[in-house]
């Protein structure tokens, strides 16, 4: 009896492990097409980039130079530590501010202005190397860098309200709403070139053009539109001049079209996030009586959170490499004003064929990606709420 | 929330009697009808440019007078576009079988299957969504020239190959196919297992039908990432054999330039298969997003 039971089980384990063993061999053979191809084109080309930034590559492989491509673009380490410092102080003056001090009366106080003037402390820090670079560094990367925030800030935002709003309408017993919904996520399928010549001829220069048609019904003056380096403020009637006056209306016709192209993606995406909230939140809160608009910024803002997080970082990364419609819709006449990094890396590649300079400023392209990235993790994922 | 119950009901009884209930419906729905048009409008301003005259085209009318068909077979000949069209749906073919084997398998490994290393991997396939294509864009263009290493035929430039091989796996599809496969119930497996069937039967028989739907998200995804590509095939087609539609329309925009009429009806053929596809799967590609974990 006892020896029969041994047998049973010694067996049962031996088909365990052999399972097991079946499992791992067949787990690995599943994945093994996939990861060859991400491998080969995916992963080793990064290790590949890094290595081809250490030469002077210019289409076949020159000699080693070690930091130079670097140096092109930062002028000096030193600059480079300034800028660190300064982004170190300013993580450091967020957490003073959040955490520090707590166990005292009036901890909290105490914590603010340590911790503000830590930030004001790490902003200057910032801005002073960032002057640094800007003088003996690579003026055409920095100058990307800062038309590529301004590209970010002008579409991620703008995409992920309207989203919403258009989402929650529709969440609402709409009629009509697949046809809405099939409408809405139109431009984000669609082929990018095809869809941004249309708005190069909207937004073209003559004076017949369709947006210049539409201003002028307010009583404004034909504008060049993507053709246009101006500063918007500067239009506007602002004393500025140059990038540091803001998006130029070339950028911000091609902001338009990010926008217009990618806000039915976040439409189809908070939508399907509605759907799993669930009904009896909603029902206990109009049993107590709050309004319509309290509902929507009690439980669905907090319920949604976590789309609306992986929205925004999705958002930016895009932003990042957002590359075909700039490259259309791009014109000499708006100069560097449309330039972002990644069609500046494009160029240094393409046209220029200055392979280890392009590589080395995609590179800093993507530790920045990888830094705002894990900012953002840090920043909004402890204000997402997981159910 | 506690204090919600002090709010005076007066604002809600006067926002829910009828006809304000009536007012702020219209309200919404005015919302999204302007949305839609301004999203629709584009397409209607590509489709009435298409059909005018080039006179037409620069006075801005709203519609053509005669609908001008004959712009598309200009089109259509003028750049070549028959041949880079059939190019597009080779390529876009290839790559969506790749990519449907690749993902499938994975994601079914990934979902279902316990062995070594397999969080480790997915950590690294999950990453590399966050690498911009900047930096894989040169090492890869010279690993398809054949710089870095040999290559069957010497170079792939202007190959099949160059443009279908590095899209037939991503992170993302594998991803998506992972969540619907993971939560599936494990009873079904342990009931094959009895009968005898392995995971690749499992997976061919019981899981692919019941997984349509994430299926043709994957594959619209693909078929869009495919049929859209234009910075890689710019890069590694320096002649027609294998140009793609994107590519070819890129040339004409620089070439047609103020042959408006000619540039939309080309802008239009090249959007068409995207929508015959997209009202295909459309039921599915909803039903996809709302059962994977692509909502974060």
């Amino acid at each position: 009896m006892e020896s029969t039971r041994k047998l049973i089980s010694s067996k049962r384990k031996s088909a365990f492990k052999q399972q097991a063993l079946k499992d791992q061999i067949t787990g690995i053979l599943f994945t093994l097409p996939a990861l060859i191809i991400i491998f080969i084109f995916g992963i080793f080309p990064i290790g590949y980039s890094i290595y081809m930034s250490l030469f002077n590559w210019q289409v076949t492989k020159g000699p080693f130079v070690g930091d130079k491509n670097y140096l092109l673009i930062f002028g000096s380490w030193w600059n480079l530590l300034v800028i660190v410092a300064g982004i170190g102080l300013f993580i450091l003056g967020f957490f003073v501010w959040r955490k520090a001090f707590q166990t005292m009366n009036n901890g909290s106080r105490i914590a603010h202005i340590a911790g503000a003037l830590v930030l004001i402390l790490g902003g200057v820090v910032f801005v002073t190397g960032w002057g640094l670079m800007y003088e003996t560094g690579n003026q055409d990367f920095l100058n990307s860098l800062i038309v590529t925030v301004y590209y970010a800030l002008g579409t991620v935002p703008a995409e992920i309200i309207i989203g919403l709003v258009l989402a929650y309408i529709l969440y609402q017993d709409i009629i009509g709403k697949e046809v809405f919904r099939i409408i809405y996520f139109l431009p984000y399928i669609t082929p990018s070139i095809s869809t941004a010549v249309v708005f190069q001829i909207i937004f073209s220069s003559r004076e017949t053009s369709l947006a210049n048609q539409l201003v002028g019904f307010f009583g404004i003056d034909p504008l060049r539109w993507r053709f246009e380096p101006k500063p918007v403020l500067n239009l506007l009637g602002f004393d500025v001049s140059g990038l540091a006056g803001g998006p130029s209306l070339a950028l911000l016709t091609i902001i338009f079209f990010g926008i217009w192209s990618f806000v039915g993606y976040n439409t189809v995406i908070f939508l399907s996030g509605l759907g799993n909230i669930p009904k009896e939140i909603y029902e206990a809160a109009e049993m107590d009586g709050g309004t319509k608009w309290d509902r929507f910024w009690h439980i669905t803002i907090p319920m949604i959170s976590p789309v609306t997080f992986y929205l925004t970082l999705i958002g930016f990364i895009g932003t990042f490499k957002a590359f075909n419609h700039i490259y259309v819709m791009r014109t000499p006449s708006a100069q560097n004003t449309v330039v972002t990094t990644s069609l500046l890396v494009f160029d240094r590649f393409y046209k220029a064929n200055q392979y280890s300079v392009a590589t080395a400023q995609a590179i800093v392209l993507f530790i920045i990606i990888l830094g705002l990235t894990l900012a953002q993790n840090k920043l909004m994922g402890e204000r997402v709420f997981y159910g | 929330m506690d204090n919600s119950v002090v709010i005076p009901n007066t604002k809600k009884i006067k926002k829910e009697t009828p006809a304000g209930k009536i007012l702020g419906k219209a309200f919404l729905y005015l919302i999204l009808i302007a949305g839609a048009l301004i999203f629709i409008f584009p397409f209607y301003w590509m489709i009435s440019n298409s059909l005018m005259t080039l006179g037409e085209t620069i006075t801005r009318k709203m519609w053509p007078a005669v609908p001008q068909w004959i712009n598309f077979l200009d089109a259509w000949e003028q750049a070549s576009f028959s041949k880079y069209f059939f190019n597009s749906v080779l390529i876009t073919l290839g790559t969506l079988a790749g990519l449907l084997f690749t993902s499938i398998l994975a994601g079914y490994a990934f979902g279902r299957i316990d062995f070594k290393g397999k969080n480790v991997i997915f950590a690294i396939f999950l990453a590399t969504m966050m690498i911009p294509e900047s930096v894989t864009l040169i090492p890869n263009y010279l690993l398809i020239r054949g710089t870095i290493i040999p290559l069957p035929g010497g170079t792939w430039i202007n190959t099949y190959w160059a443009l279908t091989v590095p899209f037939m796996a991503n992170a993302f599809s594998i991803f998506l196919l992972r969540q619907f496969f993971a939560q599936i119930p494990k009873e079904l497996w342990d009931a094959a297992r009895i009968d005898g069937c392995d995971h690749l039967r499992f997976l061919v028989q019981v899981v692919m039908p019941i997984s349509k739907a994430p299926i043709m998200t994957v594959l619209l995804f693909g078929f869009t990432g495919a049929w859209n590509a234009f910075q890689w095939p710019l890069l590694v087609t320096t002649r027609n054999t294998w140009r793609p539609l994107m590519v070819g329309l890129y040339g004409f925009i620089q070439e047609a330039g103020p042959q408006t009429n000619l540039l939309m009806a080309g802008a239009v053929i090249t959007i068409i298969p995207i929508l015959i596809v997209y009202f295909l799967t459309q039921k599915q590609f909803t039903q996809g997003i709302a059962t994977t974990g692509l909502k974060g």
